[in-house]
């Protein structure tokens, strides 16, 4: 066995004070930079999923300031924070050292934690980064996800106080080929950690962003999960497919994808987003991260619907109807209105729809009203009296004869048939 | 009709012609009439009254920038051409992808932009007018640069400069929305009426699942970009290379750990067995499809790639072997830098001979790489190591025989990984 020589026996006691003072001075001045807020999403995307609890494993190129942003999260959040850089450990470093006691045959041999984690069960609460997963062994990788998904480490328990992030590299850019298996993707929330260029620039020219992170509101927490198991439900219900869906592409594989334990990760994050009033982008973050981007982008359009005003509430009210500004929402809210007159049809709700298509030719663009005042005529029943308010829809039927025309037009002169819809 | 919309507002003290808001608001009813997959993205659309705009001009939040004098000058059919053009540079994000391209190959300047305006017309425009709308005047085609039709912004980028040929271009301007570059006029980020990226996404989202759902009424172009929209194809080396990297450094190769020798920690704990890292570098055997059907070119490329990949996960180019097939495997050649390999054959193929001889010769493999193109008999049961294939595209038609119209190649067995190669659209 090699003799240990932990350092050179060189001579220590002559520094070099003077230049070393100057350079000490450069470093401070190096170090001295400012912070400005500046919303930031994919942060805050990050911060509600360590708030409900969820494993994150957040994918991005070295270097791009994810152990940054942890750090600022662990300040924010008021935890500890413990960052084990897995490529330097050895798969019994998670799953626990073997002790050999006493009376190994008697008393078995216990699997001894490593320091960190003594520590982490001691406090009670923290945050676990684990970085680097990627380029750490497969054996290494097993015992790690052990630790994230069953929270043990060798004998100990973590606290449900501990809040556990992980960061992997994109498998196209890891050295070997590390990649989750679906059973195990589907267990995390996957945040893709992007730079910002203008974000990078100011922080390099001295000032970096802060971001300025969610509070839950106390008030709205059980609306909030009222709306979340809504949003869920109700498009599942239409769209059973998207209950379980495993990823069968070589695209897909590694990432987010459906399946109730999924789902259920949703219902939560949507809750939190929610409650802390969290903007459509960092809903969009969250939900595709744990659903994949289609079955997330399906629910986000169902959400989307669901903000829209509710067309008993618009019939009961035209007059003081808030009808939303955008075209297409507003063509969505109209086509609504009419359907729910078409649902239950009498005189005063058909009145009250022709009221609501006045309202909105003199707050917007008149095409949106086109369709609907026209599928709205054909409710007509013989007994009814056109309404005197029609009349001021004259100008929608002569903005649909006139793109008609328009259509006539563009037919002959590219010698396509006329009226064959697409 | 006199309705007083906040749709359009109104710029300052002159108003020598104001803006025909009937006569445009005719041509997106005419647009959304004859192209109803894109009626979301076009009343999604915030029409902005603009005497700075030379025509029409979209921005990167989905404001449509109008010039009102440009409106009284066009014939309603021409204007509802313009809308589609307009809201397919949105729909495509082609400010977005502008960027990229731009980041990506060092493009700077209003010159560059220009090319990409005049790209992004190229793709939009060969398959946009027709079928109930006319093609605006002064539109660009692939065809008026001398380029072919159905290609993608990127692609188009590669091909052409500015020029004679584009010399009465200079004008065409579709705004930051079609090549990213601010311009004076845009309300920027704050302005109202914007569209958050969120949106966007969700606008684009109900386009693409309208293609989707009636996929016989779209254009060729549009079914692409609607099947592509949320999950653009990723370049196949990525693919490849990430399929091979874990399949050799699954267990029991590559670097891991094992009991075959003691941990150097060992010393610490007499008594415990503690496994140690081992490197046992992959062997990968390239099985190869030199039937008549696959082109040097596209194996040559392919077989690079694997090597590389190879190499990278630590395998020495010994333990890297390729067998060329068609209908009879001949030999297994190790790869050697600097050696070409004779790929013999080029008739029919039949790969259950090329895994035969994989397996039979030598030390056992880790993994096979198998290249084809899909067209061949797959054997019957899973070879005891992992499979990767690399399925060369072809589009349907060339899949069936002329003598058998009802033909149809097995698809690669289920136990492989299948990545396809050199499928069309990779941005």
């Amino acid at each position: 066995m090699p003799s240990h020589v932990p350092f050179p026996a060189t001579d220590v006691t002559a520094p070099a004070p003077a230049s070393l003072d100057v350079a000490e001075q450069l470093l401070a001045l190096l170090s001295d930079t400012t912070t400005e807020p500046r919303p930031d999403d994919q942060l805050e995307a990050l911060t509600l999923a360590v708030a409900a609890d969820l494993p994150v494993l957040l994918w991005g190129e070295p270097g791009i300031g994810k152990t940054a942003a942890l750090t600022q999260l662990a300040e924010s959040l008021e935890l500890p924070l413990t960052t084990v850089i897995a490529s330097v450990h050895e798969p019994s470093d998670f799953s626990g050292l073997p002790v050999v006691g006493d009376d190994p045959a008697e008393q078995g041999v216990p699997m001894a934690p490593p320091d960190w984690a003594v520590r982490l069960v001691r406090a009670g609460r923290g945050l676990l980064f684990l970085d680097e997963l990627s380029t750490a062994p497969p054996a290494v990788q097993a015992a790690l996800l052990r630790l994230v998904l069953e929270r043990r480490i060798g004998s100990l328990q973590l606290p449900p106080g501990v809040r556990i992030v992980a960061a992997a590299n994109p498998r196209g850019s890891a050295a070997d080929g590390w990649e989750l298996s679906p059973p195990l993707a589907n267990r995390f929330v996957h945040l893709q950690w992007t730079h910002d260029h203008d974000v990078v620039l100011r922080g390099l020219g001295g000032t970096w962003p802060r971001a300025t992170l969610p509070r839950l509101d106390a008030e709205r927490l059980p609306a909030a999960v009222d709306r979340a198991r809504r949003a869920v439900c109700g498009l599942l219900t239409t769209r059973p497919a998207l209950v379980h869906r495993l990823p069968t592409t070589e695209t897909r594989r590694g990432g987010a994808w459906p399946s109730p334990r999924s789902w259920d990760m949703t219902i939560r994050l949507l809750a939190f987003a929610h409650a802390a009033g969290s903007s459509g982008e960092v809903v969009s973050l969250l939900v595709r991260g744990t659903v994949g981007d289609g079955p997330g982008l399906e629910l986000l359009a169902s959400l989307d619907r669901m903000d829209l005003p509710d067309p008993e509430e618009l019939l009961a009210d035209p007059a003081g109807a808030d009808l939303p500004e955008r075209g297409d929402r507003r063509q969505a809210t109209l086509d609504g209105v009419v359907a729910a007159v078409r649902r239950r049809p009498d005189k005063s709700r058909w009145d009250a729809a022709w009221a609501l298509l006045v309202r909105a030719l003199e707050t917007g663009a008149p095409d949106l009203v086109v369709v609907p005042a026209t599928t709205l005529a054909t409710l007509r029943q013989e007994d009814w009296d056109v309404p005197e308010s029609i009349e001021r829809l004259a100008g929608v039927v002569t903005l649909s004869r006139r793109a008609d025309l328009s259509r006539e037009r563009a037919a002959a002169r590219t010698g396509d048939p006329v009226g064959a819809d697409r | 009709m006199n309705a007083p919309t906040t749709t359009a507002q109104p710029t300052g003290a002159e108003s020598t012609g104001a803006l025909d808001l009937d006569k445009l608001f005719a041509a997106r009813l005419h647009a959304a009439r004859v192209r109803p997959y894109l009626a979301t993205a076009l009343f999604a659309l915030h029409a902005v009254e603009s005497r700075q705009v030379p025509t029409m001009a979209v921005d990167r939040h989905w404001r449509c920038y109008v010039s009102p004098g440009f409106v009284d000058r066009t014939p309603v059919e021409e204007l509802a051409g313009v809308w589609v053009h307009e809201v397919s540079h949105l729909l495509r994000d082609h400010h977005g992808r502008g960027d990229r391209v731009a980041r990506e190959r060092g493009l700077t300047g209003p010159g560059e932009r220009l090319r990409m305006n005049i790209a992004a017309d190229c793709e939009i425009n060969d398959d946009a007018y027709g079928e109930g709308l006319v093609r605006p005047e002064g539109a660009l085609v692939p065809e008026d640069l001398g380029l072919s039709p159905g290609e993608l912004m990127e692609d188009y980028l590669r091909q052409f400069r500015l020029g004679p040929l584009t010399q009465e271009l200079v004008w065409l301007d579709c705004g930051s929305g079609a090549d990213g570059l601010e311009r004076e006029w845009d309300l920027g980020p704050d302005g109202a009426h914007g569209l958050s990226a969120q949106e966007q996404d969700a606008v684009r989202f109900r386009v693409a699942q309208g293609i989707n759902g009636r996929p016989g009424s779209a254009p060729a172009g549009w079914r692409r970009w609607a099947e592509e929209a949320f999950h653009p194809p990723q370049p196949w080396r990525e693919l490849l290379g990430a399929a091979v990297r874990s399949a050799a450094s699954g267990a029991g190769a590559g670097e891991d750990y094992s009991y075959a020798r003691p941990s150097r920690r060992s010393t610490a704990l007499p008594g415990v067995v503690l496994p140690s890292l081992r490197r046992r570098p992959p062997r990968v055997c390239v099985v190869i499809d030199t039937s008549g059907s696959v082109s040097d070119a596209e194996l040559g490329s392919a077989l690079l790639e694997v090597a590389a990949i190879a190499r990278a996960v630590g395998g020495r180019s010994d333990m890297v072997s390729v067998v060329p097939c068609d209908a009879a495997a001949r030999i297994v050649h190790p790869l050697c830098s600097g050696e070409g390999i004779p790929l013999l054959g080029g008739g029919g193929t039949d790969l259950r001979t090329g895994f035969a001889k994989a397996l039979g010769t030598g030390p056992r493999p880790d993994v096979i790489v198998v290249l084809t193109d899909g067209q061949t008999a797959w054997p019957d049961t899973r070879p005891p190591c992992r499979t990767v294939v690399g399925l060369f595209h072809r589009n349907r038609g060339s899949r069936w025989r002329e003598d058998d119209p009802d033909y149809v190649p097995d698809a690669p067995p289920a136990w492989a990984r299948v990545v396809t190669i050199g499928s069309p659209g990779a941005h």
